[in-house]
């Protein structure tokens, strides 16, 4: 996620120009530069963006170990689903406005959108078991097998891990975990915000209460909400 | 002496020839090819929110250089009671162009023209849903800077209050997803003349008039900037410079030769100079004129550059056709009025084309944000002129096949007569009417070639690798192409259907094609057309 959100940032900015350095596009013909811009063009968000998260987020992964590639690879999958959501869109302005000349640009997604893809993979995410060796040269260029021989190795937008995750259920301090003792939860829903799961079988309290909320509301650009008042019962789960 | 140089050159000349045409041709491939970049490039370009605190100032807000405004996240002000008068204070601001590499870039006068395209970015929120089509009030000022000017020194350039549709759909309808809009076009400026551009845009909300009322959570607004490739228009203009003079160069030689001759020119020769009349405009560099002076009309003149070339090129097929099916009686003294009516087709065709462009570049001119589009009656004009232009082109082109079809019948029916020939008279015409479906051969080639071309270049979008160093820029290499290909074609044509000259015979040719030379001499010296020895040859049958 965290490189996703970079590279997704990254190339943002660089459209807006608040960053001064982004770079032209490298791959058509390496090292012309600024030159470029008068010649054939320079515009290179989502690429600078790329390479941006690359050497910013991946920086600490210097090692060889397992931990490290499982890292990259995730890192490298964040960003593989910020290019894969990328839109592509076309304008016609040849002769009286014809198709004869088109031109072609990417659109950046939604963070949303790209961090509820991330959110899937995350759900569906494979255990790994050991990583193939790359050339030296390339650090990217690893494959990971996977945990049980016969599943299907990770694919780049695959996401990985070493460990299982401990349990969340207890509170445990030293490990950052706050547990699900009093957190609210939803008696119909079978995933992981359903009261089955997340209150570990230690069942929940249901209560009913009356709150008053904003219903009905208006928006309009750019700023103005006119919502109503309302006053609803509502029944509240709560974890023991 | 008599006819024209396709029937009189010999085999061998007309292949050295041949050759050294497609080898240009090759040329000026491989230079869009290699040398030069895609026609145009994209910039996406994200605008800044910066807030008017006063009503409507005319000041110009931008947001690099001294005295720059501030961002504002308007998420930040989603939840706030009331802030009404907020929507009528955010300005999106787009300074171009953006800086790359640490350099304030700045546009250059090669890069000819900019086309601004608006894309908006609309959260979906399930208290305010967006209907598929909305319609959106922008207010928009451009302004310009040079080098050199003070940072605030923004002069105003253009403004507009424009009213553009906006077609939104969402598949997935989750808080925070985007809605997915369509594109909307904002402006065309016809030339770069300036260095830096600013464009400060407002979406006013008015209760009263109920201006942007339904717009939804806009999130952000994206200016998407097309300018022209300077290198592309370096490689288009040396091109255009380097046919420019060969193409008058050749019309010259041709128009002498006709004058050398006793009878005024034929129709053909006047539709030859025509056409190359039309490609000269064509290849006029005019270009090297927009880097010193500002000329916004470049956009409008191109397409009327174009339109001249074309139907001065569908005329001459026509034309050619005609001269070549011998069925008027008067064939001395042949004039356009024969054609009138399918010329009529090349003309209304024309005319409906030019109507829309001036309705639409015309006024492109005074206000740069117009488009003719956003009106139902605009675009209702706008589809009639179009209809119209493609009714008469479908028209011309049942004329043309027609006309095609009946020269291909005539020249069967007298190819049958050929036998009972003498044998040096039937290799003469066998040879022409050879020569003559060489020609059109070379004429549907290349209309099929850009036809082709074209449509490989919409199916294979991007790059095309044939290997890891040698890139093709397909789209240049095919812009280049055809249009090598139609100056070469016309220089071909001028070059051989100019009037022959061989008063006398070759010494060089003899030995290889002496039978040409026989010809030559043993044609009837009654028959006084020269318009072409096809024709005359048709035409004496049809009078036996």
């Amino acid at each position: 996620m965290t490189s996703a959100a970079v590279t997704h940032a990254v190339a943002r900015a660089c459209s807006e120009g608040s960053i001064e350095s982004c770079t032209c596009d490298y791959r058509a013909a390496p090292g012309r530069g600024v030159r470029d811009w008068e010649w054939g063009g320079c515009s290179d968000n989502i690429g600078y963006g790329f390479r941006f998260s690359r050497e910013f987020v991946d920086a600490g992964e210097r090692g060889r170990s397992l931990r490290e590639k499982m890292n990259l690879h995730n890192n490298e999958a964040g960003r593989a689903h910020v290019a894969s959501e990328m839109r592509q869109e076309c304008k016609c302005h040849g002769m009286s406005g014809s198709c004869t000349v088109r031109t072609c640009w990417m659109r950046l997604p939604s963070l949303r959108v790209v961090s509820d893809n991330l959110k899937d993979r995350f759900d569906g995410a494979s255990r790994a078991g050991g990583g193939g060796g790359g050339p030296r040269r390339n650090r990217y260029n690893f494959k990971l097998k996977p945990h049980e021989p016969e599943h299907k190795p990770p694919g780049p937008k695959d996401l990985v891990y070493l460990e299982t995750s401990p349990d969340f259920c207890n509170r445990h301090p030293r490990l950052g975990i706050q547990g699900t003792h009093g957190r609210q939860c939803n008696d119909t829903s079978i995933g992981v915000d359903g009261c089955d799961l997340m209150c570990c079988g230690r069942g929940y309290r249901t209560q009913e209460l009356h709150v008053v909320e904003r219903c009905a509301c208006t928006f309009h650009w750019c700023c103005e909400v006119k919502c109503k008042l309302c006053k609803v019962k509502k029944t509240v789960h709560t974890c023991l | 002496m008599q006819g024209t140089i396709v029937e009189n050159l010999s085999g061998r000349k007309l292949s050295v020839l041949v050759a050294l045409l497609l080898l240009a041709q090759v040329a000026c491939f491989l230079i869009g090819g290699l040398i030069a970049p895609t026609p145009s490039s994209a910039y996406n370009v994200l605008g800044t929110n910066c807030v008017d605190t006063g009503n409507n100032t005319p000041r110009w807000f931008y947001t690099r250089g001294h005295g720059a405004c501030r961002n504002l996240e308007l998420s930040d002000y989603k939840d706030q009671d009331s802030k009404l008068e907020m929507a009528n204070k955010v300005v999106f601001v787009f300074q171009i162009p953006v800086p790359r590499e640490n350099v304030v870039l700045d546009y250059s006068r090669w890069q000819q023209n900019l086309i601004g395209v608006l894309q908006f970015d609309v959260a979906y929120h399930a208290e305010n849903e967006m209907d598929s089509r909305t319609i959106i009030t922008i207010d928009a000022k451009l302004g310009y800077r040079n080098k050199g000017d003070p940072d605030d020194a923004w002069k105003p350039y253009a403004s507009a209050l424009e009213e553009r549709s906006l077609d939104c759909v969402i598949d997935n309808r989750k808080t925070d997803y985007y809605y997915n809009c369509s594109i909307v076009p904002l402006f065309e400026l016809g030339s770069l003349h300036h260095d830096f551009y600013l464009l400060n845009i407002r979406l006013p909300v008015d209760h009263f008039k109920h201006m942007n009322e339904k717009l939804g959570q806009l999130e952000n607004m994206w200016l998407i900037t097309i300018n022209q490739n300077g290198g592309f228009t370096k490689v288009w203009v040396s091109l255009k410079t380097v046919f420019f003079p060969f193409i008058v160069g050749i019309m010259i030689w041709f128009w002498k030769r006709v004058h050398q001759l006793a009878r005024p020119p034929a129709l053909l020769e006047y539709m030859l100079i025509f056409l190359g009349g039309a490609l000269t405009l064509l290849n006029a560099p005019l270009e090297y004129l927009t880097l010193y002076f500002d000329m916004p009309f470049m956009l409008l003149l191109g397409d009327i550059k174009q339109g001249i070339f074309y139907s001065a090129l569908l005329s001459f097929w026509l034309v050619f056709a005609g001269e070549h099916m011998m069925v008027q009686e008067d064939n001395r003294h042949n004039h356009l009025r024969v054609y009138w009516k399918h010329l009529s087709a090349v003309g209304v065709g024309c005319l409906s084309l030019f109507i829309f462009d001036m309705c639409e570049r015309g006024i492109q001119l005074r206000n740069p944000f117009y488009s003719i589009w956003v009106t139902d009656i605009g675009t209702n004009l706008a589809l009639t002129f179009i209809i119209l232009a493609g009714i008469s082109a479908g028209v011309y082109f049942l004329f043309l096949s027609y006309m095609i079809w009946k020269v291909f019948q005539n020249i069967s029916a007298k190819r049958s007569v050929l036998p009972g020939m003498s044998s040096v008279r039937r290799l003469h015409y066998e040879g022409v009417i050879y020569r003559f479906k060489f020609l059109m051969l070379a004429t549907l080639l290349c209309a099929a070639m850009t036809v082709v071309g074209f449509i490989l270049g919409q199916v294979a979008e991007g790059r095309w690798k044939w290997d890891e160093s040698l890139e093709i820029e397909y789209t240049s290499a095919f812009f280049t192409g055809v249009y090598g290909m139609w100056n070469i074609y016309i220089f071909a044509l001028l070059c051989l259907y100019a009037p022959s000259h061989k008063k006398w015979p070759v010494e060089s040719e003899s030995h290889s094609n002496s039978v040409s030379e026989e010809i030559e001499f043993s044609r009837l010296p009654t028959e006084p057309s020269e318009i072409s020895s096809l024709a005359s040859f048709a035409r004496k049958a049809a009078l036996d």
